[in-house]
């Protein structure tokens, strides 16, 4: 079992209770066992007796976890527990014991590239017919549920004089890797290798950052990584690189006052945490800390890169902590970093004023 | 009798109480059974460790206001079921653990803050909040609970209230049953209750301390008022290396006894100072390190400060300077984090317990000598860290790096330990224990601790809980 590579981890954190503060889904459906410390026990009942990978229960448990990978950066040894969920889920999926909407959503990313079933949208580009130096990729989030985002980053790419080649409607196969389907996913991650070798490109962006988390650290583990000439930026760092190199001028439009909501994969998994802070600073934005800490995860299971669609109870339980966590939810203008993320905020019963870090650029240079 | 969890009894309990809290608050899934069948309790982990079957209760049921607290309680009434209650679950006594099955009443979902009196400093919050949370949101409105305990980021206020919690500020701020104002408490038989609006009175005994540290054993804590403070203007800290913990126990009651107000002060004897400062804080020196701070106005830290300082260099210390002051406060929560925690295989058990400055050094050392001359391979580590006018805290550690694989006779050894160590700190004018609580660890223990006023406990348990439902089988009391 891939598990039991991680045995450290269940030893660490199947007794430790540090870290439940910051537990995401625990925070909210105030189950003990949606915390690092129920997993661990549960995980290290399982090592004992692999039958227990059969138990409904502790599979969708697993399942439910958002994978916001809060509790490992507060951890001060930093104990994989994200690590070692996945693990586990690769695992169930082994045995063949992954839940049946866990296998039909699976089953639904590699058939048609997305995890709603939907068509690619009409002139999307699958493929590299031309070349360019940046490859812009669209994630289904972006493509299929939030389209301003990608036309925001084209424009603002547009307006700085940069050439993007977009590419959408290719499966990047975050979603297939962290359900539990590893194959999968590395036929996935190899097509969009191709891809990328095809476009040419010194430089891959994207404003999804499962996407952007994907190409930096997934692929070159599943055998598919672009090679060290192949720059991988999320659009928001992309963005602040080129602002400061052109100095284009600013518009003082719109509100002054943002909120910025962080990144699972950006702050928790990658460490980036200044960069979309310095763009808004940069963008003449007054940007105020959200909510009561700089910790909890409010990206509402963008760890879990697909939580939406198989968890839509606690996704919605998790749009409610952020806004409880808001100063003034009806007025106050939030930016995230991720489609997904936007994508859950802005569908709530009352929608909340949400913005990427691509839309306000797009407003603020347009 | 209880019903069999596979009766049909069992389902008819089931849903009424679902009726009572809705079907989705009443839990029967073996990963909550399983999440709840292990607190911080060495016994219950190296049960669990050893493969051995934990008890699990039969519902985890999840309220979310006071009223359903009340009808949960007056249900577990009618068909006599033991009801525990469960905060944060990081208990280190046993006290959260369902022995006799029954319900877990898991209380997280009373997490509100009801109200911030900014005339008074006083904040109204329910139970079951996550304390670094609370802690987070009055933060964000200038204030804070002193109360800073290395459990903050896990336990639920009302843990801190059934055990009689205390933080690391607790020299200055007080320990929780210091920082209450009045209590909403739920009796055993259903009632919902409120103690007096101020903790300062002469209107009869008082009933706010009464229901703190009671374990859940009197009733359910659902709400309380706290005292709050402003954030202070700033924080200091001096660290100092004395020659022998006795030199510097000296110059720590002296601290104390001149009636400076330190928020913090620390002192770690020798073997401790040598294994785990050096481990934490890499500072790699024989002796014993005193820490202490002082926060407020500037003007008043720095005197402060100066004046125990001063006091200090009295016993001839090596002076660390404000650094290795800074740096314990830094890193004060990293103690007890894998791996710098002690963990399984090892065994090991938290002695607390507290006397007066005329015993405790006669505490520390009648529990060392009875742990070091009896038990071959268990040392003996221990901090003061909790400081009043009168005398101190006593964080004494066994730990035993090779206990038995058998889980019996694992058992059997460490409740020795702590029955022989726990009595010699009674003989000395020590407790059983300072702010961990009693829960099933200690529970045998009381009788020797309260002698004849211990019928005056059993009264009033009797009294309030005349079913025995409330966390039967801890503290002391009666199980079922």
């Amino acid at each position: 079992m891939r598990s039991e590579t991680l045995t450290n981890v269940i030893e660490a954190c199947r007794f430790c209770f540090m870290c439940r503060h910051l537990a995401t889904v625990g925070n909210v459906t105030f189950r003990e066992s949606d915390t690092p410390r129920g997993t661990a026990l549960i995980l290290d009942k399982v090592r004992r007796d692999p039958a227990l990978l059969q138990c409904a229960d502790y599979v969708e448990c697993l399942y439910r976890n958002a994978l916001s990978g809060a509790c490992r950066k507060h951890c001060v040894s930093s104990y994989d527990e994200v690590g070692l969920v996945l693990a586990a889920r690769e695992d169930i999926v082994a045995v063949g014991a992954a839940p049946k909407a866990v296998a039909v959503l699976a089953e639904t990313l590699e058939r048609t590239g997305n995890p709603f079933g939907a068509a690619a949208r009409t002139g999307a580009k699958r493929r590299a017919a031309t070349t360019a130096d940046v490859l812009y990729f669209v994630d289904p989030y972006a493509a299929h549920k939030q389209p301003e985002i990608a036309a925001a980053f084209l424009a603002a790419a547009k307006a700085l004089g940069v050439k993007v080649l977009p590419v959408e409607g290719v499966d990047a196969g975050k979603a297939l890797l962290v359900l539990g389907y590893r194959d999968q996913a590395a036929k996935a991650a190899k097509r969009v290798r191709k891809l990328v070798a095809e476009s040419g490109c010194k430089t891959v962006v994207t404003s999804c950052p499962a996407c952007f988390d994907a190409f930096k650290n997934d692929y070159p583990r599943l055998g598919a990584g672009f090679g060290a000439k192949v720059a991988i930026e999320h659009s928001g760092a992309f963005l602040l690189k080129v602002l400061e190199a052109k100095k284009p001028k600013i518009s003082k439009r719109g509100k002054a006052k943002v909120f910025y909501l962080d990144s699972d994969f950006l702050r928790n998994y990658n460490g980036i945490v200044d960069e979309p802070r310095a763009l808004l600073r940069a963008l003449g934005l007054a940007l105020l800390p959200f909510g009561t800490n700089p910790e909890e995860s409010c990206a509402c299971g963008e760890g879990a890169v697909v939580s939406d669609v198989l968890h839509p109870g606690v996704v919605s339980l998790l749009r409610a902590r952020v806004e409880e966590l808001a100063d003034d939810p009806a007025h106050d203008t939030l930016v995230v970093a991720s489609p997904y993320t936007k994508h859950v905020l802005v569908s709530g019963v009352r929608p909340l004023k949400v913005k990427t870090l691509d839309e306000v650029v797009a407003e603020r240079i347009g | 009798m209880l019903p069999t969890r596979d009766s049909y009894m069992s389902e008819m309990i089931r849903s009424e109480l679902a009726d009572a809290v809705g079907d989705e608050h009443v839990l029967v899934d073996e990963a909550e059974k399983l999440g709840h069948s292990v607190d911080y309790y060495w016994m219950a982990e190296m049960w669990h460790d050893r493969g051995m079957r934990n008890p699990t209760p039969d519902f985890v049921v999840r309220p979310g206001t006071t009223e359903e607290v009340a009808k949960v309680l007056r249900i577990a009434n009618t068909y006599k079921i033991p009801v525990t209650p469960w905060g944060g679950g990081s208990g280190s006594q046993g006290g959260a653990l369902p022995i006799y099955n029954g319900i877990i009443l898991d209380v997280k979902r009373l997490n509100r803050i009801i109200e911030v009196d900014p005339v008074s400093m006083t904040v109204k919050v329910e139970s079951g909040i996550n304390t670094q949370h609370l802690e987070w949101a009055l933060e964000k409105q200038g204030y804070s609970t002193m109360h800073y305990p290395a459990s903050i980021a896990c336990a639920t206020l009302g843990g801190f209230l059934a055990h009689r919690g205390t933080g690391v500020l607790s020299t200055k701020y007080g320990k929780i049953e210091d920082m209450v104002m009045s209590l909403e408490v739920v009796l055993p038989t259903g009632e919902i209750i409120k103690t007096l609006p101020v903790p300062r009175h002469a209107s009869g005994p008082d009933l706010t301390q009464m229901f703190l540290g009671s374990e859940g054993t009197l009733g359910v804590m659902t709400q309380a008022t706290l005292k709050i403070h402003p954030i202070p203007e700033c924080r200091k800290f001096h660290a100092f290396l004395f020659k022998d913990m006795t030199t510097a126990m000296a110059a720590g009651r002296g601290i104390m006894l001149s009636r400076l107000r330190p928020c913090v002060v620390r002192l770690y004897d020798e073997p401790e100072t040598k294994r785990l400062i050096k481990r934490v804080l890499g500072i790699d020196k024989a002796g014993a390190y005193l820490v202490f701070g002082f926060d407020g106005p500037r003007e008043m830290v720095d005197f402060e400060l100066a004046r125990a300082c001063a006091i200090c260099r009295e016993g001839n210390p090596e002076d660390l300077g404000t650094e290795l002051g800074e740096l314990w406060w830094q890193h004060r929560y990293k103690f007890f984090y894998p791996p710098f925690m002690f963990h399984l295989p090892q065994a090991f058990g938290t002695l607390d317990t507290v006397a007066t400055f005329a015993n405790i050094e006669k505490v520390y050392w009648a529990m060392k000598n009875t742990v070091e001359q009896n038990f071959t391979g268990v040392a003996y580590i221990g901090h003061f860290s909790h400081w009043y006018e009168w005398g101190c805290m006593l964080y004494a550690r066994f730990i035993m790096d090779e206990p038995p694989q058998d889980p019996r006779e694992a058992a059997r050894l460490y409740n020795k330990i702590w029955d022989q160590a726990i009595r010699a700190a009674i003989r000395e004018g020590g407790v059983i224990n300072e702010h961990h609580g009693v829960g099933l660890k200690l529970g045998r223990l009381m009788k020797d601790l309260y002698g004849p006023a211990f019928v005056v406990l059993q009264g009033i348990k009797k009294t309030l809980d005349p079913n025995n439902i409330m966390n039967p089988g801890k503290m002391g009391f009666e199980g079922v």
